[in-house]
């Protein structure tokens, strides 16, 4: 499957979504099921079980890059200790491995696209320029993978 | 295409700050404890129909949607100054009921647990969810995440979605529930029951039990007096969804019992120039400072706060817990911050027994689940118990329902001054002649890890989680030492 996920009001923080979005109306019914969501941690866990693999896309902001520039993740990337200052904080990681541990039928594959953003702290319907104008050719970028699978 | 590897520092612009000042003897000067901004929600919210406000606010918060989306309900109910109807008001009940027994639980366990029952001296990689349950058994790690879903399957039963509600309507709700949802909310409910009195029982084993955690507990390191507010029943019972607002002095008396309509007349915003929090005081006392005791206006909310202000719990288990924990503890009000983790898991207990009780009450699938509003809006304020405390909605609208000012007071802001006490206090007391050991600061976070406080709610970018960082300066103001979570 293809999950998209972020949140729509809070500028580039949906981009995942709206990439997500893009995909459906580009693949139609077909291989991949194509979702999006404003979910994160152990609710992401509901949405992908069951499936055989997962290409998750959401937003990242490292500052190291340009908005709209598309970096691929594995889980391992994602390395920092799992020790949760907030229950915001159920990272991916975490709650993958809990969901195999409980026994969720977690995708053998994973892979992560992470979009970079510029702003996700303005509330706001719309990404910013930056990255609204590279919309088009990340969406190129990520069904250039998904036509690999 | 970029591949890079994550630091939870690497998003720059959000993270959490402690930042420790060192004197010249190494000890602790002040501390002071930051959290990012959002931007532009009045604005974001002016010039749209006041109906958006329960589906726009629950997508403020990553963890509180149902919170929001209940109290920009309720605020639409004053707006257009409509009463739900019976029916509906207990599904609302019901749908709040399973929210704040799953955010208590997994609070509880993803947070709180991870320091008791892995141990404070356990590698910071290892407390966590994944420590606790290598400590407690895997089948009990099946019953938290059993319970999670059952609390989702009611959540999306009466929400629509089982995160972001969509059902609330002013005057009611949008769906009633049918005879045959009944059986399923029974069950759960019981369920869910049964899963807090092990939390319960678990806490008792393991920390009440243990005279270290307890001494820490009822120690000085995590302890402040101050007032304490939260909604009560007629009773001066505990509600989650309703009622009067109360506030008790650091004695335990009553200061002060409120309309939420006239939360302005009794709550009022300080500003501090290296903080975006608005921190809260009550009005009568005004902002004295980062000060506790009675002449300073600092005031709690959240569990504890909760248990401390009401007269007692409105079910029979839950009851029973809350007599325990002030007999253990010795006195009421309780000022001992680390309590709120004993406080959260009454409360868990309570809202499940509340969820019983709502589960069996005939009228609950009553089809009359709306009153159609005839009058013209004007301002509107909802007012209910979010996990983390009174969370407050205020809104104001033309005549016809377009929004010309937003106001929402949240619970993390209303306990913004006494966390940066409670981490100020807990530097002061545990870091000395400049040992900052990777222990001392993680004990130094468990005075915010109490409160669970929402640092800039609704990004949801990875790596997922809100990073901390915490700086520890020498007299000159030079990072002399950073961790980060």
């Amino acid at each position: 499957m293809v999950l998209g996920i972020g949140n729509p009001i809070l500028s580039d923080d949906g981009v995942g979504m709206r990439v997500a979005m893009e995909l459906k109306s580009r693949l139609g019914k077909g291989y991949f099921e194509v979702k999006w969501a404003s979910i994160e941690g152990l609710s992401t866990l509901d949405e992908i079980a069951g499936y055989e693999r997962l290409i998750l896309i959401d937003s990242i902001k490292t500052g190291k890059g340009k908005p709209g520039d598309v970096c691929k993740l594995s889980l391992r990337d994602l390395n920092f200790a799992s020790h949760l200052s907030s229950s915001h904080g159920v990272d991916f990681a975490t709650a993958v491995e809990l969901g195999k541990r409980v026994g969720y039928k977690i995708p053998e594959i994973i892979e992560i696209y992470a979009i970079e953003v510029e702003d996700n702290t303005t509330f706001g319907e719309c990404c910013t320029k930056k990255v609204e104008t590279r919309l088009p050719e990340i969406v190129d970028e990520i069904m250039e993978v998904i036509k690999c699978a | 295409m970029r591949r890079i590897t994550i630091d939870p520092i690497t998003r720059l612009e959000g993270h959490g700050k402690i930042e420790i000042f060192l004197n010249d003897a190494g000890n602790v000067d002040r501390a002071f404890f930051q959290v990012p901004e959002l931007r532009g929600f009045e604005k974001f919210c002016e010039g749209r129909a006041v109906e958006e406000m329960p589906r726009i606010t629950s997508r403020i918060c990553g963890v509180c949607p149902t919170a929001h989306h209940m109290a920009a309900t309720k605020a639409l109910d004053d707006l257009f100054q409509v009463e739900p109807t019976p029916p509906a008001r207990k599904i609302r009940e019901l749908m709040y009921s399973a929210f704040v027994i799953e955010d208590h639980m997994l609070h509880f366990f993803f947070l709180g647990a991870p320091d008791f029952i892995v141990g404070l001296d356990a590698p910071a990689s290892q407390r966590n969810i994944l420590g606790v349950i290598s400590q407690v058994g895997l089948e009990i790690g099946k019953k938290i995440i059993e319970g999670r879903k059952r609390c989702r399957e009611i959540l999306k039963l009466i929400g629509g979605k089982p995160v972001c509600p969509v059902c609330g309507l002013p005057g009611g709700v949008s769906k009633a529930l049918k005879e045959e949802d009944r059986a399923g909310i029974k069950e759960s409910a019981n369920y869910l029951i049964e899963v807090a009195q092990l939390a319960l029982k678990l806490f008792d084993d393991r920390v009440i039990k243990n005279k270290k955690y307890l001494d820490l507990i009822s120690g000085d390191v995590y302890k402040h007096r101050t007032y304490y507010m939260g909604l009560v029943d007629a009773q001066n019972r505990v509600n989650f969804y309703d009622g009067n607002v109360r506030v008790i002095d650091p004695d335990g008396e009553e200061f002060v019992k409120f309309n939420g309509h006239d939360y302005l007349s009794h709550i009022e915003e300080h500003v501090e120039p290296w903080s975006y929090t608005k921190f809260s005081s009550l009005k009568a006392i005004g902002w004295k400072g980062f000060i506790d005791g009675k002449e300073s206006g600092v005031f709690r909310v959240a569990p504890l706060a909760r248990l401390n202000v009401a007269d007692g719990m409105a079910t029979s288990l839950a009851q029973g817990a809350y007599e325990k924990m002030y007999d253990v503890l010795g006195s009421k009000p309780v000022h001992n911050t680390l309590a709120f983790h004993w406080a959260r898991l009454i409360e868990m207990l309570y809202g499940a027994e509340r969820m019983l009780e709502l589960a069996e009450d005939p009228e609950l699938t009553d089809p009359d689940v709306r009153n159609i509003p005839t009058e013209a809006p004007d301002e509107g304020i909802g007012v209910v118990e979010a996990p983390r405390g009174t969370l407050i909605h205020h809104y104001k609208t033309d005549e016809r329902g377009i929004l010309t000012d937003v106001n929402l007071i949240v619970a993390t802001q209303n306990n913004a001054a006494a966390i940066c006490m409670s981490v100020e206090r807990a530097a002061k007391l545990l870091i000395n002649h400049g040992e900052v050991s990777d222990r001392l600061l993680n004990m130094v976070e468990m005075a915010f890890r109490a409160y669970d406080p929402c640092l800039a709610c609704a990004t949801h970018s990875l790596p997922g989680k809100m990073p901390l960082e915490i700086k520890i300066r020498n007299k000159d103001g030079e990072v002399i030492k950073t961790l980060r979570r």
